[in-house]
């Protein structure tokens, strides 16, 4: 399944980031940054499924929550980063 | 036992507050250490807290919500975020160790704007004429710990806001019973303890910080992000929260600021004058007490001190907590405060009041002082 990280500076920033999409009725889920792109070591992510991803960038620019950067991946530990 | 000691600590906590502290203990580890569920579950009880405090306080942003472990932690944050050697702070003339020690070992020039007590018109004057160009930062208290008055903090804000100089409040002995807002305000920081007004644990305190402020760090150390590199992170809250949290007191915390919410602070606030105002009423009856208590009630949060004739203020607190009744004597951290008052040589005794005191107990708390003064 595809689906992309959003990739953020802190965990508390990722809460934000999950309670905004959360309160927009996009379902998100937390958790550590795959080392692989938490470039300056541990950091947290929210994941979103494919599908919402536009919608939740949308969301996430209306609540001033900028993204750190945003992976795609399909689960097979490969990460693709999305230039916004 | 009659616990009238709530300006330092309160000691009857809303049964939520312990219970959740309990739980976390055996439940919840740290935010940021780890995916497993203990970790994630403090990460969720933290924001969840911060969420709390922030609706509470007029922050917009949970991230500008930072614990600490109690409010001198905090204060000791924002001053050193504003205030370097020399640098010229106005504060009040009620304010507490945890304000002036700090500028004291920063070597900053400490202006107090004194004013007699419970004179709110006086004390705003006096803040006025001290607050100067070269201002580095305006430091007040919202209630005196010792006295109970309420300074005029919404219009010293406005007057910092018109001068563009950075005001810190200390809402230690507020937070819980006054109104208190940030954005409001439009402080650059507030400081509160979380074990008392908000009947959080003791180990538990918050610095609400304004956006933009970055205090440097008082602990540098693991945060659970960017941990690649060596210098703390540049955002808040991560910056100035080193090392493993206090998860069960942040639980506890939570727990107290929902039964704050739920009451609502105007009703505490409500309940504890009323007492306080019974306090003086009973106290001022006694032969050679002389109680310190403002006319008007507004002005007097849920603080009372007295001294007696004669007695020595440690001693009447001694024989008190002997008979049952805990009040606090002495300076209370504060002699700036009794420097104002006049009563640095004596000191007082001081009683102070929770959401879960009754008149009962100061009726009996009062009859216990009679009892002591009696020839």
């Amino acid at each position: 399944m595809v689906y992309y990280l959003i990739l953020c500076r802190s965990l508390t920033y990722a809460q934000r980031t999950a309670a905004a999409l959360e309160r927009a009725g996009i379902g998100s889920h937390i958790f550590r940054a795959p080392r692989a792109v938490a470039g300056e070591g541990c950091g947290h992510c929210v994941k979103v499924a494919e599908r919402n991803l536009a919608r939740a960038l949308q969301v996430l620019k209306r609540a001033g929550l900028s993204p750190k950067r945003i992976f795609l991946t399909e689960g097979t530990g490969d990460y693709r980063e999305v230039q916004l | 036992m009659i616990y009238l000691d709530s300006a330092a600590t309160t000691l009857q906590k809303p049964p939520a507050v312990p219970r959740a502290a309990a739980w976390a203990m055996s439940h919840l580890t740290t935010p940021g250490r780890g995916g497993h569920p203990p970790a994630m579950g403090a990460a969720e009880t933290a924001f969840r807290c911060r969420q709390a405090a922030a609706d509470l306080f007029g922050v917009p942003d949970p991230e500008q919500v930072v614990f600490t472990f109690n409010a001198t932690h905090a204060l000791n944050l924002a001053i050193r975020a504003l205030v370097g050697a020399g640098d010229r702070v106005v504060i009040s003339g009620w304010e507490h160790n945890a304000v002036t020690r700090p500028l004291h070992a920063l070597g900053a020039e400490v202006i107090p704007a004194r004013a007699p007590l419970f004179d709110r018109q006086a004390q705003l004057d006096a803040f006025d004429q001290a607050l100067k160009a070269e201002t580095k930062a305006v430091i007040c208290t919202h209630v005196s710990n010792v006295f109970g008055f309420v300074l005029p903090v919404e219009e010293l804000a406005g007057l910092c806001r018109r001068k563009g100089v950075p005001f810190v409040l200390d809402a230690s002995q507020s937070a819980g019973c006054l109104p208190v807002s940030l954005e409001e305000l439009g402080a650059a920081f507030v400081a509160m303890p979380g074990h008392k007004g908000l009947y959080g644990p003791q180990g538990t305190g918050l610095l609400l910080c304004a956006a933009g402020m970055l205090p440097p760090p008082l602990l540098a150390g693991g945060t659970g992000s960017m941990s690649a590199l060596q210098a703390m992170p540049d955002f808040l809250p991560d910056r100035l929260e080193a090392g493993t949290h206090n998860i069960p007191g942040i639980a506890g915390l939570l727990e107290g600021l929902r039964y704050v919410r739920a009451r609502g602070t105007e009703r505490i606030l409500r309940h504890e004058q009323a007492l306080v105002r019974r306090a003086a009423a009973r106290l001022s009856a006694l032969p050679g007490v002389e109680v310190f208590a403002s006319d008007a009630p507004a002005e007097q949060a849920g603080v009372l001190s007295f001294r007696a004739a004669g007695r020595d203020c440690e001693e009447l607190g001694e024989a008190l907590g002997r008979r049952g009744a805990a009040l606090r004597a002495g300076l209370h951290c504060a002699p700036e405060a009794h420097r104002s008052a006049g009563t640095l040589e004596t000191g007082t005794v001081r009683l102070s009041v929770s959401a879960f005191n009754t008149p009962a107990e100061i009726d009996r708390a009062a009859q216990l002082l009679a009892h002591i003064l009696r020839p």
